[in-house]
């Protein structure tokens, strides 16, 4: 057999006394598509950061053309022509893309006309659309991602690692992604990804590194396998999807929720939403497709009452609402699970119950004799601990302290108990494990099955497919049409998602 | 009008030195809320320093070696053990105060008349110092001014148009994006408090052996304070701590100016607390601001 491009030999690392990778080895070879596959938590990224020089490994060795090598900062694996993409994108929203690229690789005087001119063909060779004195701050996530392969191709990288590179793509992004990985490592590249999306990793994947509870328990030829294999590999177990239920319900409802012609319009600025008008009825899950960045965020918010329309009506249950605030619409039982949980949904440094009584603080149930209800808020914290199946030592349990999806599920937890009407859910698998998603799926149509109305904003289309009734498209604050999940297929939503109107075809942009 | 526009130079040089300084650290992340008190230790080690060895040389290398000092301390406790900058800066600044008054009584006891030192000379600079109003303004100033000169456009270039300073700059807005490049961000960060430290150090020394001839423990007065709120002011651009710098100068050598000549309808007062006024008129006034996205976060990798 070849010397393997790249060898990592029973690494282990630790973060303080907890494992996050134990005695993992793989290879890379030169040309190979490699898939680093497993839910969060898995120890992908550690292992990945390590490779970078990011972090230290405790014990193990790391091997380059059979020789072994010292990686103790980036700095060392970027000689070594190695190249990571980050989940969060590590770059400098005020700086100029050649900025950003230049960062740390050139010395002394910079000669910017010099710099944008190489950065510019060098975008050019590969087929980047990106205009090198932009600044980062203007460009979408998908042209922020070439930015930074950019970055690593300018560091004529040999090895390059992306972390959920597709996280936050379109379809068709994905697939300029794709397109873009097959070319680089025709040249005799290699790239890693990581990622728990099962469908690309079959798609593009030359051999699959399953990780799970911080161990490797797979190496694949992906010829050799299939998803199903890959997912039991993966969870440790099988997943039963979740269940719709009847399908006659959500046609059958009352109209619930009713936008009526509604548009957020600054001063001369580009709408944020432009006459948007729809409803939900009780019993339906109405998903939102869309980049995140549309729209979604500002639809979610005149829903909860952050954010007042410019013009247009809201009504719930054929009551205007327009004008309610927060606390109003709370009270009319409208939930809402923020898409970042960090910034709008959790207080962090709070335990769970505290979390737990966050938007009803105001409320009357939790007082006795005037001071907080302790027990009760702890029962209730309690059960929603066991309901919930919330990996958590108790409603004493700081927030910060939980895993992602369990942070998740605490303020899913308290948002169902809120909306006895409505409940908004934006992106609320993001960055999720499949366990997690699986559960939060479940706890979704189990509250339209009781007839609540659901508005679901996400930018996964499978999810998308797997829950909603009905399906609108958000692109720059339009709604793209209304679709019956029946009429419509992942590649028209994805054309949808990029601004084409679906019967005209993809010349004509909207 | 030239005697005003003289003392505007002199008083605007160290709130420069102050400022530019800030405008780097600032840039690469970190506030050097302890700027007053690295003011006072330079002013206070420059007068021993010089009134000691008789030599003003040594004077400002004791004020630059009090100011490094200082602001290492200051740079250990926020870079390094990442507590907060506000906090840490007060503190320093309480605990320069006291130190100056005890090494002072320590050395010096209780002098009869005040201690004092010749300052800095007067260097005028042949023919341009012959300029009319540009000469005596700009070129009849002593040493520190004249490199002040130097510094603002070298700091200019530094950040703008070189690698450093785009990694100074990359620091303060997103320290993962330099961290990734390869280059330690505490590194980066711990080296501009120092160059604070230096700055501030010269900038204290200006007070005391560039201009007084004197030390008193009262003698920064927030001075240090008003070069921190120039950097917020100048939009943490060296062009603009040059813009503020010649206001608040102006202001300072205005109420100087009053205080010798007297007010007359208004009195003195009024002038000595000019700039601490305008500090907080234009801090409300100011309508955008270009804050460091990072300004005074630690950095902490995850986990």
């Amino acid at each position: 057999m070849d010397t393997p491009f790249f060898e990592l030999r029973n690494i282990t690392k630790y973060f303080s006394k907890v494992v996050a990778n134990k005695d993992v080895s793989f290879s890379v070879g030169k040309g190979e598509v490699l898939a680093l596959l497993g839910e969060n938590g898995a120890g992908k990224s550690t292992i990945m950061k390590i490779l970078y020089g990011l972090y230290k490994a405790d014990s193990g060795q790391i091997f380059k053309d059979g020789e072994e090598q010292k990686i103790n900062s980036p700095k060392d694996a970027m000689a070594l022509g190695i190249s990571m993409i980050q989940q969060h994108f590590s770059l400098v929203p005020a700086h100029t893309v050649t900025e950003n690229i230049i960062l740390g690789n050139v010395k002394g005087k910079i000669d910017r006309k010099a710099c944008e001119k190489e950065i510019g063909e060098l975008a050019k060779n590969y087929g980047f659309d990106v205009a090198p004195d932009a600044f980062v701050r203007d460009l979408s996530v998908g042209v922020q991602q070439k930015v930074e392969i950019l970055k690593a191709l300018y560091l004529k990288t040999r090895l390059l690692i992306m972390d959920e590179p597709t996280a936050v793509l379109t379809p068709q992004e994905s697939e300029n992604l794709m397109q873009f990985v097959r070319n680089f490592t025709a040249e005799g590249n290699s790239v890693i990804f990581i990622t728990h999306k099962l469908k690309e990793v079959m798609e593009v994947a030359d051999r699959i590194i399953v990780m799970r509870g911080g161990e490797v328990c797979g190496d694949l030829k992906c010829s050799q396998t299939d998803e199903k294999e890959l997912s039991r590999l993966m969870i440790g177990k099988d997943l039963v999807p979740a269940d719709r239920g009847s399908e006659e319900q959500s046609k059958n409802g009352e109209v619930r929720l009713e936008f009526q012609n509604i548009s957020i319009v600054e001063h001369d600025q580009v709408p944020k939403l432009k006459d948007i008008t729809f409803d939900i009825h009780q019993g339906e899950i109405f998903g939102i497709a869309g980049v995140s960045g549309n729209g979604q965020e500002e639809l979610c918010e005149v829903v909860c009452g952050a954010l007042h329309p410019t013009s247009g009506k809201l009504l719930l249950d054929g009551e205007d609402i327009t004008d309610l605030n927060i606390r109003q619409r709370i009270d009319k039982g409208i939930g809402y699970v923020p898409s970042d949980r960090y910034r709008d949904g959790m207080v962090m440094d709070m335990t769970l119950a505290e979390n737990m009584m966050l938007k009803t603080s105001f409320g009357k149930k939790w007082l006795k004799r005037g001071f907080i209800d302790k027990a009760k808020l702890n029962g209730c914290t309690e059960k929603a601990i066991q309901d919930y199946a919330v990996k958590a030592p108790g409603p004493d349990a700081m927030a910060r302290g939980l895993s992602g999806g369990n942070q998740q599920k605490v303020v899913l937890a308290r948002e169902v108990e809120n909306g006895t009407k409505l409940i908004i859910f934006d992106q609320p698998t993001r960055g999720l494990d499949l366990g997690a998603v699986d559960h939060i799926h479940k706890v979704i149509l189990g509250e339209r099955a009781k007839g609540k109305s659901i508005l679901l904003i996400s930018t996964e289309l499978s999810e998308i497919f797997a829950l909603s009734d009905r399906i609108a498209v958000l692109y720059k604050g339009v709604v793209q049409g209304v679709f019956d999940r029946s009429e419509i297929d992942t590649e028209k939503i994805g054309l949808l998602m990029a601004g084409y109107a679906v019967d005209k075809g993809c010349s004509n942009e909207c | 009008m030239i005697n005003l526009l003289i003392v505007t130079v002199v008083m605007g040089t160290p709130l420069l030195y102050g400022s530019i300084s800030e405008v780097f650290a600032e840039r690469s992340g970190v506030m050097v809320t302890a700027i007053e008190g690295i003011f006072l230790m330079g002013a206070w080690a420059g007068f021993v320093g010089a009134y000691l060895t008789k030599s003003l040389l040594v004077g400002v290398a004791c004020a630059i070696g009090a100011g490094v000092l200082t602001a290492a301390l200051y740079g250990w406790i926020t870079v390094y053990l990442k507590q907060h900058q506000v906090v840490t800066g007060t503190a320093i600044n309480i605990l320069a105060v006291g130190m100056c008054s005890f090494l002072q009584r320590v050395i010096f006891g209780v002098p009869v008349s005040p201690l004092t030192v010749t300052p800095l000379p007067m260097l005028p600079i042949p023919l341009l110092s012959k300029i009319p109003v540009l000469g005596p303004v700009f070129f009849n100033q002593n040493i520190l001014t004249y490199l002040m000169y130097l510094i603002v456009p070298a700091s200019y270039f530094l950040l703008y148009k070189t690698s450093i300073g785009l990694i100074i700059r990359s620091a303060g807005e997103n320290p993962e994006a330099v961290d990734v490049a390869g280059i330690n961000v505490d590194r980066v960060r711990f080296i501009l408090v120092l160059v604070a430290g230096v700055m501030g150090g010269i900038a204290g020394a200006f007070y005391s052996i560039g201009y007084l001839g004197m030390f008193t423990t009262n003698m920064i007065g927030g001075r240090g304070w008003i070069a921190f709120a120039i950097c917020f002011l100048g939009n943490w651009n060296p062009k603009g701590a040059l813009a503020g710098t010649v206001v608040f100068g102006f202001t300072e050598a205005l109420a100087i100016s009053m205080q010798s000549s007297g007010g007359g309808f208004f009195p003195n007062e009024l002038f000595i607390a000019l700039p601490y006024i305008l500090t907080i008129v234009l801090t409300i006034t100011r309508k955008s601001f270009n804050v460091p996205a990072q300004l005074g976060v630690p950095y902490k990798k995850e986990n």
